[in-house]
C-alpha cells in the first residue's frame, strides 16, 4: 500500500510541480507586486504601499467603465450567441441536402487564429476599402468603426458571434444527441406538439449543458483580447476599452505592475465569484435532473 | 592538362562570386579577421519591422554571415512588441538579445535605467573596430545617443525627419492652380502657414467632390494607438511653439501652472485644429496608424500630409505600392508666427527628427561579435545601397554620393530638406517616462478624437493626471 502511495506520488509531481510553477508562483508574485508602487520607468524603484493600489482601484473611473464596457460586452455576446447556438443546433438535428457541407463551413471560424480573426474584420470593416461599410452605405446606412461608438461596439459583438457561435452549436448539437430518448416517445404519445416539446423536454434536459456552455462563454468573453486588439485597440476614444484592453495597456505600455497586479486580483476575484455563481447553478440544475 | 583547365575555371568562379557577393565591402579581410573568434557563435537582435531593418535583414545579415561565419537571428516584429521584448530582457538581465533596436525616443529611458552597455572601450579597440568606420563621419544624430558624459550607446542606422510631403503634379496642375487662385486669392504653393494649409486641404478635398474623383487634401494617423499621441506631440505641437510635449524639462511638469505647456492656449488650439481637420481626410483616417497614412499616400488619393519619410523608399521607389513615383515633393512643415525663427535660432523645432540606434544591453552574451555586425550594417561604403532599399542616410558622406543625389530627385528633394534643414527638427526631449507617458497622452487625446470630450477638457485633464504621474514617478 505505502508502496503504492509512493507510486503515485511519483507520477502526479511532475504535473504537480509545473502546475505549482506555472500557476501558483506567478499569483503569489502577483500578490506580492500588488502592494508596491512600481513602473519600470519609476524613479524610486518599488516602493510598499500596502493596500493603495486597492484602495486607487476603487476610485479610478476609467477602470470601472471598462470594466462595465467589458460585462456588456459578455453580456451581448451570450444573450446572441446561445440562443442563435440552440436554434441552429436543434435545426441541424434534421435531415437535409447539404448538411455535412454545412456544417464543415459553419465550424470553420473556429480553427482561425483570434489574430487572425480581428485582422481578417479590420480588412472588412475598413471605412475606406472594406466591403461592409461599401455595402451598408449601398442601403443609406454611415457605417464608420473609427468614428461611430456604437457601431465599433456592435461590431466587436457581431465579431465575437460570428467567431463563436459555431462552438456553441457544436457543444449543443453534442447535447441533443445524448438526450434520452423516452420522454420525446411518451411526448408523441400524449399529443405534444414541436414548440411543447422543445419547452418542456429540450430546454429542462439540456439544462447543464446550457449553463456549462453559458460558463464558458462568460469566461471566453470577459478576458476578450486579441480579436478587439487587432480591429478597434479599444477605441474609438474608449468606446471598445474592455477591462481586458484596459489591463493590458496599463500593464505593458504603461508598465504600472504594482497598480496592474492590484488590477488584475481584482479581476481573478471577480472572475472566481462568477465562476462559483455558475457552479452553483450547474450543480443544482444536474440535480434535479 | 583537363584537370588543371577544371582547377582554373572553378578557381576563376569561385573568385567572382566571391567579389560579386562581397562587392560593396573595401577590406573584406579585416572583417575575417577581427570576426575569427568569434567564429560559429551566434547573436540575437530584436528590431522593429521597419524598411531599414528589412533590409538589414535580408541584405546585411546574409552578407555578414558568410563574410564572418557569425551567425545572426535578428527578430523583426512590431513597435509595440519589440518594446516589450527588449524592456523585459534588459530589465530582467537575461541577457537573451546581444543588440537591440533603441528608438531615439526611449534612450533616455534606458540610459535612466542603466540597461545600456557604453560603446566607447569597443570603440578604442583597433582589433574590433574598423579601420574606416569614422565615427565622426555620422550626421549629428548620433549625439542623441550618448550621455552627458559623451558616452555612446548606440550606433544609429536609420533616420528620417517625419516631414510634409505633397503630391507635384497635383500642385503644378494649371488647371488646379487657376481654380484654387479663383476660390482663395492667393498661388497654390507649399503652405508655409497652417491657415494655407487648411485652405489647401479643403480645396482639394471638395475638388475632389465636384470632379468626383477620391481625393483628399489631409492625411493623419488618428487611431487609438500610440501613433496618435507622438503625431500631436512631434509634429503639430511643435509648430505651434508647444514643444518637449509640453513638458518644462527644468521640473518635468506640464500643466501651465506648474510652468509646461501641455494645457496652454497655443497647445489647445492646436488640438481643436487636429480634430477639425480630421473632416478632409478619407473617411478611415481615425483607424489609421503611421504605416496606413503612408500607404494610402502611395494610393494616390491624398495630395498633403505628414509623414514618416522613411516610407519614401517605397513610396518614390516601389511601383507595386505606389502609383506616385515621380510625382513627390517633400519641404518643410507649416508653422505659426515666429516658430520657425525660433528653431533657426536654435530656440525650439519644427519637427521630428527620428531614428534608432543598434545598442549593446548590459547583460549581452556576445558583446563583441554584436559590435562587429552593428558596424557592419553601418559602414560607410554600404550607405547609398542601404539609403535606396530603405531611405535612410546616417552618415555625412552618404549625401554626396551620385546614386543618393539620383535618389534624392526621386524623393522629391528629401535628403537636401534633410542635408540643410535638419537642423532644425529634433528627436524626442529626454523623457525618461515617454512610454508612460505616451500611454496618458493617448488615452486623453483619443477622447478629444472621439468627440468624448473637448479639447480644453481633455488637455486640462492630461495636464492634471500626467503631473501626477511625474510625482509618482519620483520626478
Amino acid at each position: 500500500m505505502r508502496a503504492n502511495k509512493a507510486q503515485v506520488w511519483g507520477l502526479i509531481s511532475p504535473t504537480l510541480i509545473l502546475m505549482i510553477l506555472i500557476g501558483v508562483v506567478p499569483v503569489i508574485y502577483v500578490i506580492y507586486l500588488s502592494v508596491f508602487r512600481y513602473s519600470v520607468f519609476s524613479r524610486t524603484g518599488m516602493v510598499y504601499i500596502g493596500f493603495d493600489n486597492y484602495r486607487n482601484l476603487m476610485f479610478d473611473s476609467s477602470f470601472w467603465s471598462s470594466l462595465g464596457l467589458g460585462l456588456s460586452f459578455v453580456f451581448f455576446c451570450c444573450i446572441i450567441e446561445l440562443p442563435l447556438g440552440l436554434l441552429i443546433a436543434n435545426l441541424l438535428t434534421y435531415e437535409f441536402k447539404g448538411k455535412g457541407v454545412f456544417r464543415t463551413i459553419m465550424a470553420l471560424p473556429l480553427a482561425m487564429a483570434p489574430v487572425s480573426i480581428g485582422s481578417m474584420w479590420v480588412l472588412l470593416t475598413n471605412p475606406d476599402v472594406g466591403p461592409l461599410p461599401y455595402f451598408l452605405g449601398k442601403i443609406g446606412v454611415n457605417y464608420n468603426i473609427g468614428v461611430n461608438a456604437n457601431q465599433a461596439f456592435a461590431t466587436t459583438v457581431f465579431m465575437d458571434v460570428w467567431h463563436w457561435t459555431p462552438f456553441v452549436i457544436l457543444t449543443f448539437m453534442a447535447g441533443l444527441a445524448s438526450l434520452p430518448k423516452d420522454p420525446y416517445e411518451a411526448s408523441l404519445v400524449d399529443g405534444a406538439n414541436r414548440w411543447q416539446t422543445f419547452r418542456y423536454i429540450t430546454l429542462p434536459l439540456l439544462r447543464p449543458v446550457i449553463l456549462t456552455t453559458l460558463f464558458i462563454r462568460i469566461m471566453d468573453t470577459f478576458r476578450i483580447f486579441d480579436e478587439v486588439w487587432m480591429l478597434t485597440s479599444g477605441g474609438p476614444g474608449t468606446a471598445t476599452r474592455f477591462v481586458s484592453i484596459h489591463l493590458v495597456r496599463e500593464a505593458l505600455r504603461s508598465m504600472n505592475y504594482g497598480y496592474s497586479s492590484a488590477m488584475s486580483l481584482f479581476l481573478l476575484y471577480l472572475t472566481i465569484v462568477i465562476c462559483w455563481l455558475l457552479l452553483t447553478f450547474i450543480s443544482a440544475s444536474q440535480e434535479e435532473s | 592538362m583537363r584537370k588543371r583547365l577544371l582547377i582554373m575555371v572553378f578557381a576563376l568562379c569561385f573568385l567572382l562570386i566571391s567579389t560579386a557577393a562581397f562587392a560593396q565591402v573595401a577590406n573584406p579581410d579585416w572583417w575575417k579577421k577581427a570576426a575569427e573568434p568569434y567564429q560559429g557563435v551566434v547573436i540575437h537582435g530584436v528590431t522593429e519591422s521597419t524598411p531599414p531593418s528589412k533590409a538589414i535583414a535580408e541584405v546585411a545579415i546574409p552578407a555578414f554571415e558568410e563574410l564572418t561565419g557569425i551567425k545572426v537571428e535578428l527578430e523583426t516584429t512590431s513597435w509595440d512588441e519589440m518594446y516589450n521584448k527588449e524592456i523585459q530582457d534588459m530589465q530582467a538581465g537575461t541577457g537573451i538579445y546581444d543588440f537591440v533596436y533603441i528608438e531615439q525616443d526611449a534612450f533616455a529611458s534606458y540610459l535612466e535605467q542603466g540597461w545600456l552597455y557604453g560603446l566607447n572601450s569597443l570603440a578604442e579597440n583597433a582589433e574590433l573596430t574598423y579601420p574606416d568606420f569614422d565615427l565622426p563621419d555620422f550626421t549629428s544624430f548620433i549625439d542623441s545617443f550618448k550621455d552627458e558624459e559623451g558616452t555612446l550607446y548606440g550606433i544609429p542606422f536609420e533616420a528620417f525627419l517625419k516631414t510634409y510631403i505633397y503630391r507635384t503634379d497635383l500642385f503644378n496642375d494649371p488647371e488646379i492652380q487657376a481654380a484654387f487662385k479663383e476660390k482663395y486669392g492667393y498661388d497654390l504653393a507649399v503652405p508655409t502657414t497652417w491657415e494655407q494649409y487648411t485652405d489647401i486641404a479643403k480645396f482639394f478635398t471638395e475638388y475632389g467632390k465636384e470632379k468626383g474623383i477620391e481625393l483628399y487634401g489631409h492625411v493623419a494617423q488618428a487611431k487609438t494607438h500610440p501613433c496618435l499621441a507622438y503625431e500631436l506631440c512631434e509634429t503639430i505641437w511643435p509648430t505651434w511653439g508647444v514643444y518637449n510635449w509640453g513638458v518644462n524639462l527644468e521640473n518635468m511638469r506640464t500643466s501651465v501652472e506648474n510652468g509646461g505647456t501641455l494645457n496652454s492656449d497655443a497647445a489647445k488650439e492646436a488640438l481643436r485644429w487636429y480634430v477639425d481637420m480630421l473632416q478632409y481626410a478619407p473617411p478611415g483616417v481615425r483607424t489609421y496608424t503611421w504605416d496606413e497614412a503612408a500607404a494610402v499616400f502611395g494610393t494616390g488619393i491624398i495630395a498633403q500630409g505628414f509623414l514618416y519619410m522613411e516610407n519614401l523608399g517605397f513610396l518614390a521607389n516601389d511601383p507595386n505600392r505606389s502609383v506616385v513615383i515621380g510625382k513627390i515633393g517633400v519641404d518643410l512643415p507649416p508653422t505659426k508666427p515666429g516658430v520657425l525663427e525660433a528653431a533657426e535660432a536654435g530656440e525650439g523645432y519644427i519637427g521630428y527628427y527620428d531614428g534608432g540606434a543598434w545598442g549593446i544591453p548590459k547583460a549581452a552574451k556576445n558583446k563583441e561579435a554584436a559590435w562587429l555586425f552593428m558596424q557592419w550594417c553601418t559602414r560607410k561604403e554600404w550607405q547609398p545601397e542601404f539609403a535606396k532599399l530603405a531611405t535612410t542616410v546616417v552618415r555625412q558622406s552618404a549625401f554626396e554620393d551620385p546614386a543618393i543625389t539620383e535618389l534624392n530627385e526621386k524623393m522629391g528633394n528629401y535628403y537636401t530638406v534633410m542635408q540643410e534643414k535638419g537642423h532644425l527638427f529634433a528627436g524626442c526631449p529626454p523623457l525618461p517616462m515617454q512610454t508612460p507617458l505616451n500611454e496618458l497622452y493617448l488615452q486623453w487625446i483619443s477622447k478629444a478624437v472621439a468627440g468624448e470630450v473637448s479639447a480644453e477638457e481633455c488637455l486640462d485633464k492630461l495636464a492634471k493626471e500626467a503631473d501626477k504621474l511625474m510625482e509618482d514617478l519620483g520626478y
